[in-house]
């Protein structure tokens, strides 16, 4: 076997210097707004996801291992018997209560926003961002399902944010809890325009604001639809703090999210009908 | 220091799955136990070990394909985090006298160390690329209860990879 001898201090130099460079130049393109996935990280993610899709099952199994068969190992064998089909009759209710709760969901949540005129592809959060500085989620749709980069993602509560990057089965979401995200928005009540930005946490604020503009807390904030991304109308949030400093032309206010990130399952991706035709299209050409 | 190809690549894949598995653990089972604001960082601890103590000349080729595999799960990206292992570790060659992985104590200290210098590179880079600093303080406070974490499973963490990459064999004192 031909050892990887090279240890001269020349080689470590060069090496280091292409590869900082490298990684400069990287950094230099990095557009943290929307990203093109290359053909090796489509690959992974296509092959990495279904295994972090597999977690929530392997939980809930494990969970009712737990609830169910570790308390009666000492049991009688008739009470083991009785008990069994008891557990198997209480998880079949109660899977087809989760089932209608889910379908109720989901009903509601195709039925929500029916004025806005555009495609709605339904989607469940597989995972979220390693990294906890940025605030993104993983959905078990792409591209194949008529997904585009850019295309708004929301709930029926509001706002979530918008396919950040792709692969063929799953796309990443920039949620509004990012600080990459921005989105134009407006106070309802007093039609005050303004950015919103994640904080870090699950927490916004809304920036840009003149200290003049007379807000309140639980003020209701919207899409703006400036921008091209996002609708007109749709929720962000309320108003939760507002700080006005005896300094400076704004003021900082922050905004609870009308979403609640902690318990998102479902999302609604908005896309354009043609880009629709179009990835049917190509599924069916697979 | 020598290392045959074969031992780099048996090194390589270990880890990489090692992490892959580790990001899978911090992406998906912690939300799905609820826990979703606590997310160990482990392709720091990993790059860190590279730098510590794998003084070798493909060094910054390997930090470069283990974050890669890391922006498969985070748009964090493959770059600022390459640049930032590749300045630690040229850094650790000039201090790497003073270092000292014997005890879990001293592990624990270089790591925290080293962990806040990467943080303050990381997220300066996506500071100056957002054009905004006023986040760096919220996000610096999420990210010590995390380092702290990865700091202190760092001795027995720099273990097991002391073990995929054979270092205890071949290393005299600290470095290879």
């Amino acid at each position: 076997m031909r050892n990887l001898n090279f240890d001269s201090s020349r080689w470590k130099l060069l090496n280091n210097i292409m590869v900082g460079i490298f990684s400069l130049y990287g950094i230099a393109i990095q557009n943290y707004n929307v990203d093109e996935t290359s053909y090796f990280q489509k690959l992974m993610i296509e092959m990495l996801t279904p295994i972090q899709q597999g977690t929530t099952s392997i939980k809930e199994k494990v969970f009712y291992t737990f609830d169910h068969y570790v308390n009666i190992v000492n049991t009688s064998k008739e009470n083991v018997v009785l008990k069994d089909s008891v557990v198997k009759l209480k998880n079949k209710i109660f899977t087809l209560e989760e089932v209608q709760r889910e379908n109720e969901r989901l009903k509601s949540l195709l039925e929500f926003g029916r004025e806005i005129p555009r495609k709605k592809v339904l989607a469940q959060v597989v995972s979220w961002d390693s990294s906890n500085e940025f605030k993104v989620l993983r959905i078990n749709k792409g591209s194949l399902h008529g997904l585009t980069e850019m295309s708004p993602v929301i709930t029926m509560t509001g706002l979530v944010g918008y396919v950040y990057r792709l692969s063929d089965n799953y796309a990443d979401i920039l949620t509004i809890l990012d600080q990459n995200n921005r989105v134009d928005s407006i106070v309802v009540r007093t039609r005050t325009h303004g950015i919103v930005e994640g904080i870090s946490g699950f927490t916004c604020q809304l920036k840009y604001v003149s200290r003049t503009e007379t807000l309140e807390l639980g003020d209701e904030i919207i899409t703006a639809g400036l921008g091209e991304i996002y609708p007109k109308g749709i929720k962000i949030g309320k108003i939760s703090k507002i700080d006005k400093e005896n300094f400076g032309i704004t003021q900082k206010i922050e905004i609870t999210p009308s979403v609640d990130f902690h318990k998102l399952e479902e999302v609604v991706v908005l896309i354009e009908d043609q880009v629709v035709a179009k990835s049917i299209d190509m599924k069916d050409k697979k | 220091m020598k290392y045959s190809l074969l031992e780099v690549v048996i090194g390589f894949l270990k880890t990489a799955l090692l992490l892959i598995v580790l990001e899978i653990f911090s992406s998906a089972i912690l939300p799905s136990f609820g826990i979703d604001e606590f997310k160990p960082a482990f392709n720091v601890l990993i790059v860190l070990f590279l730098a510590f103590k794998l003084d070798a000349p493909f060094l910054p080729f390997l930090i470069l394909a283990f974050q890669y595999i890391h922006s498969t799960f985070s748009i964090e990206g493959w770059a600022s985090g390459t640049f930032a292992g590749i300045l630690i570790a040229v850094s650790v060659r000039y201090v790497r006298d003073m270092l000292n992985f014997s005890t879990a104590i001293s592990t624990i200290i270089v790591v925290q160390v080293f962990q806040l210098a990467w943080f303050f590179l990381v997220s300066s880079i996506l500071s100056i690329k957002l054009g905004d600093f006023s986040n760096f303080i919220n996000i610096f406070l999420q990210y010590i209860p995390e380092s702290i974490f990865l700091s202190l499973i760092s001795f027995h963490f720099f273990k097991l990879l002391d073990f995929f990459w054979k270092v205890n064999k071949r290393s005299h004192g600290v470095s290879l």
